[in-house]
């Protein structure tokens, strides 16, 4: 792991403070990792060891989410006119403050400086084999929380749509934990002060419609929320 | 005008090239002799990087794959890119390590639903990329995965970004990449299943381009692969020639 660096550590709270005055974009990427969902890996089964994967994933299936895709302050999603139906999958996104490189799990924690609240929105896809940038990379699919101190325990993470409970889960059903995903994701590559990790997704994440108001709640976390609304007229 | 990123005793700024990249107008306006300075990666910080698979023909039945119908595009990280001159590692573990000589087009004002004809139009700047793979990394879960494609200093980019302007057609520039002298890929940029205007209307009709995002448009046939201590070179046309040092790990 990096020395404390003046700079960066700086950069990070300049995001934190942005994120909380809600200015964007950052200067930072957003990671995500497919497939970190045990009960997902449990249900694929075999099918994995098929064509066109061939094998179980090894190391995360990480993505990356652009900044086109950050949204703050509750803002509205547009959804263009030729999706009607999204998927919308609340997770916790760590904020880290200091690179993180080659590092051992009991490292993590000294590196991550804040976490918020993500609903990682994407058009519905059941194939992992390509990366899905036109699924997951439309403007404005990544609605951020307000950032907060890392909890100390993590609570269950709650969906409603239009106030109805439409999904609950927990980071207990990750494959590998916050602080194993971390150690291994560095491992071959950096995460850099001002990176966003997003922990994981459930699979069973629920599909909502345009018109719908889509809120996340986990204890210890600024609440999430934002409308799923139609594109305006050109 | 060619801009790059350097470092000049202990200063990251952007120059402006002169001399036929000899030497440099720093940011104070005074003139730098190349050989005193670092080139970095030239890209803003944020921006969002995109990267083609399998956009060139003689590539894609090379790996044994069709040209695809639709473009594989996958997305990288600002861990990844290094500078001019600068070294790039092979794993330990990892004998297949080969590099991927790559036009840059770099947005340079903001596109949505940007029409072909126009897109050209909306491209500020081009650089050489130099996309590394390592395939014993490879596995078929958003191919290709992150950990082959997205590691610490392996994409050298620049030297400098070219103005557009000065790029009379994108889409008839020569390739060349060369190890320790030898050439190993030589094509065209002519020869892109989905050219830069393409993939600028693809992309822009569903996200944003914002400036300084970058598209790494592909690779043309030629797959070697590469030990430390290797210099390898890649080249563009009119663009720039981008130089790269292997290393092993430590």
């Amino acid at each position: 792991m990096s020395s404390p660096d003046g700079d960066t550590v700086t950069g990070a709270i300049i995001m934190i403070s942005r994120a909380a005055a809600k200015l964007d974009p950052s200067s930072g990427a957003a990671y995500g990792v497919a497939l970190n969902d045990q009960r997902q890996l449990t249900g694929l089964g075999r099918a994995l060891d098929a064509p066109p994967y061939s094998a179980p994933p090894k190391a995360p299936v990480l993505y990356i989410k652009p900044r086109n895709c950050f949204s703050f302050d509750a803002a509205p999603t547009v959804l263009p006119p030729d999706l009607e139906t999204v998927q919308v999958a609340a997770t916790i996104a760590m904020l880290f403050v200091r690179d993180l490189t080659r590092a051992w799990p009991d490292d993590v924690w000294s590196a991550i400086g804040a976490a918020c609240l993500a609903l990682d929105v994407s058009e519905p896809i059941d194939s992992f084999y390509r990366p899905a940038i036109r699924q997951q990379c439309r403007d404005g699919f990544l609605p951020l929380g307000d950032f907060a101190p890392v909890p100390e325990s993590w609570g269950e993470i709650v969906t409603t749509l239009d106030g109805r409970e439409a999904h609950r889960w927990s980071l207990d059903r990750l494959v590998r934990p916050i602080e194993a995903l971390a150690a291994e994701v560095s491992g071959f590559m950096t995460l850099r002060a001002g990176d966003l990790l997003l922990v994981g997704v459930a699979a069973d994440a629920p599909l909502a419609r345009r018109g719908q108001v889509v809120a996340v709640a986990c204890a210890g976390l600024p609440p999430l929320s934002t409308a799923l609304i139609a594109e305006a007229r050109r | 005008m060619k801009r790059a990123r350097i470092t000049h005793q202990g200063r990251a700024q952007w120059a402006e090239v002169v001399e036929d990249g000899a030497a440099l107008i720093g940011a104070d306006g005074g003139r730098l002799a190349a050989s005193d300075v670092q080139w970095l990666a030239p890209i803003e910080p944020g921006a969002t990087v995109f990267a083609l698979g399998l956009n060139y023909a003689d590539h894609s039945a090379e790996l044994g794959f069709k040209p695809p119908e639709t473009p594989l595009i996958f997305l990288k990280g600002p861990n990844t890119f290094v500078g001019h001159g600068g070294s790039s590692q092979r794993p330990a573990d990892a004998n297949q390590m080969h590099p991927e000589c790559e036009l840059v087009a770099i947005v340079g004002k903001t596109a949505r639903r940007v029409r072909r004809a126009d897109a050209l139009g909306y491209i500020g700047g081009y650089t050489v990329a130099n996309d590394y793979a390592i395939r014993e990394y490879l596995e078929n879960y958003y191919r290709p995965n992150l950990r082959v494609k997205n590691r610490d200093a392996t994409t050298p980019l620049g030297p400098w970004v070219v103005d557009a302007a000065e790029v009379a057609d994108p889409q008839a520039l020569a390739l060349r990449t060369t190890v320790n002298g030898a050439t190993v890929q030589a094509g065209s940029t002519a020869d892109m299943v989905f050219n830069v205007a393409w993939l600028v209307e693809y992309l822009s009709g569903f996200m944003t381009l914002n400036p300084g995002d970058m598209i790494l448009t592909g690779t043309p046939q030629g797959v070697r692969f590469v030990a430390p201590g290797d210099e390898v070179v890649c080249e563009i046309e009119s663009v720039g020639r981008l130089v790269n040092h292997i290393a092993g790990q430590p």
